[in-house]
């Protein structure tokens, strides 16, 4: 058997089922007048709006810590390293059972919460923070190593020219590591918006709160409605084909730059 | 081509303006507090919708779908958000801090069970009764025609979780069926051998067996008679069991009374008129 003949059934093998799904959920949703089920436009309003939560608490907090991982040397650096990296490593449902243990109601963290009145799991906000613990190593990643692939002279020429510290990273640093930062932002971003195994064990699957597109793929296939299961999946492919565009453009683009510089 | 510059910016102004829009939702989430009506007043005096949580057996999906658009015209206050799941799953849901208000199980074991670890206010209401059935595929893969048929060799079954309510049924309805002149010793046994797949509930046992992805399972009377895509294998008499279903009010219900009067009316005539629609049969 040649070469091209192993890709080319290779290539099936990974496309097919995809090209399938696709032309399966197009049956489907021209069966239905193009109307995607309500269970599933739920589910979307509440994907979107989650992961956008998400998103920018994933910036918030990932940026200290890429530039911190990206810049510094300390002892217990690399621990730090594996630490954030863990949560693309471990099984979802592994991670939707830790958050439980600490945001849980007899968490380390829900129960002295729940002595408040605030209860976390099974809630929207246990939704963003299942999304925001497995996507945020993805943005952390991508961030730390455009930063570290930054010029140092650059900076230290704007410290020259009498920069604070904050001036540089905002006005050299960042966007010169900006394609990076957005490659990882869309990562992350893809990564929560599939987020499932954490979100069914920490957040639950009720329609309207809880139920995000995958978990609506899932829970409509259970009760045996293949049409919106399909339509919803489909949404997800196409998101995801979206996502795999922007990342090739950013690269691209980083690519151009270095041309340029060089 | 987009210019990394400008896409960062601009995807952190998108998700800021989603956050805004988003920022609500768990607020929304938490019912309305009534302070001025007393709690067993009649929800028409209070002007505020009250959103009323249930959690329901996956067997009940459908007869709840229909009842929430019975009991939500009579009563324009209320919301009802329905969840459907195992029994089981949803009670160790409401253990870990689900905010529900209603638990309707299709058993009485896991609504019991709910009293007795202190999450339930109230003791349990039975409100429907259910049977099982035998179903295989429309096409009968594995050509089954009698449940003694189940033990054969290769025969894919399909059953759902261990503490789920139809296989407690199930494994009741084998041992019966076990203990009948012209079947094996081991049936039980091979019967538990050729069990395939363990589902979460019951609708996804069903829905396994729609799609010919198995040979047969033991679903409820009332799952086989909704689906046009399995046929119902007899069970021999006196082997069937008698599912009964039991709700109880959340003891973290923030609007116990509307919760009680919920599970009052499924248990009363108009609810009872629904759930017949489905084939659910009254509580014994």
């Amino acid at each position: 058997m040649g070469l091209s003949t192993l890709a080319a059934l290779i290539a099936a093998f990974l496309g097919l089922p995809i090209i399938v799904l696709v032309i399966r959920a197009a049956m489907a949703s021209s069966d239905a007048g193009f109307a995607l089920a309500p269970a599933v436009l739920d589910a979307l309003g509440l994907s979107l709006a989650t992961t956008a939560v998400s998103l920018v608490l994933t910036v918030l907090l990932g940026t200290p810590l890429a530039l911190l991982l990206a810049r510094r040397r300390f002892r217990g650096s690399g621990l730090l390293e594996a630490v954030v990296d863990l949560p693309i490593v471990l099984p979802p449902s592994v991670a939707g059972l830790a958050l439980l243990f600490v945001f849980g109601r007899r968490g380390l963290i829900g129960e002295p919460l729940g002595l408040m009145g605030v209860s976390i799991p099974f809630t929207t906000v246990a939704v963003v923070i299942a999304q925001s613990f497995v996507a945020a190593p993805f943005f952390i990643r991508s961030a730390r190593a455009g930063i570290a692939a930054v010029d140092r002279d650059l900076e230290d020429a704007a410290r020259a020219d009498g920069a604070s510290e904050l001036q540089v990273v905002r006005r050299v640093t960042l966007p010169l590591a900006g394609s990076a930062l957005a490659a990882g932002l869309v990562m992350a971003w893809a990564r929560s918006l599939g987020e499932f195994g954490a979100t069914i064990m920490f957040a639950g699957n009720l329609p309207g709160r809880t139920q995000t597109l995958p978990l609506v793929v899932y829970a409509e296939f259970q009760a045996g409605d293949l049409a919106a299961s399909t339509g919803a999946a489909a949404i997800l492919v196409l998101a995801a084909l979206g996502v795999l565009v922007a990342v090739r453009t950013l690269h691209w683009g980083r690519a151009l730059d270095v041309r340029r510089l060089a | 081509m987009l210019r990394p510059g400008i896409v960062l910016p601009a995807l952190v102004a998108l998700a800021t303006v989603l956050l805004g829009g988003c920022a609500g939702a768990p607020d929304e989430s938490e019912p309305p507090v009534i302070t001025e009506a007393p709690p067993t007043a009649p929800p028409t005096l209070i002007g505020e919708r009250v959103e009323l949580v249930v959690f329901g057996a996956a067997s009940l999906r459908d007869a709840l779908a229909a009842a929430k658009s019975v009991y939500e015209m009579d009563h324009p206050t209320i919301t009802l958000t329905v969840a459907a799941d195992s029994s089981a799953a949803l009670r160790t849901q409401i253990e870990q801090g689900a905010a529900a208000d209603v638990f309707l199980s299709a058993d009485s074991v896991n609504a019991q069970r709910l009293v007795e670890a202190g999450f339930a206010d109230g003791e349990p209401v039975a409100f429907a009764q259910n049977a099982l059935a035998l179903v295989v595929p429309s096409s009968n893969p594995a050509g089954i025609q009698a449940p003694a048929d189940l033990a054969d060799p290769g025969v894919k079954i399909i059953a759902a979780g261990e503490d789920v309510p139809i296989t407690l049924y199930a494994q009741e309805v084998v041992r019966k069926l076990a203990g009948l002149a012209g079947y094996p010793a081991g049936f039980a046994v091979a019967y538990g051998a050729n069990v395939v797949s363990r589902e979460d509930n019951v609708r996804a046992v069903l829905a396994k067996l729609e799609l010919a992805e198995g040979d047969a399972g033991f679903v409820y009377v009332t799952d086989a008679v909704s689906s046009t895509q399995v046929q119902v294998v007899p069970l021999p008499a006196g082997t069937n069991v008698a599912a009964t279903y039991a709700g109880v009010v959340v003891g973290d219900s923030t609007q116990p009374a509307e919760a009680r009067q919920f599970l009052e009316w499924i248990a009363g005539p108009d609810g009872q008129a629904v759930l017949a629609r489905f084939g659910f049969g009254p509580p014994p």
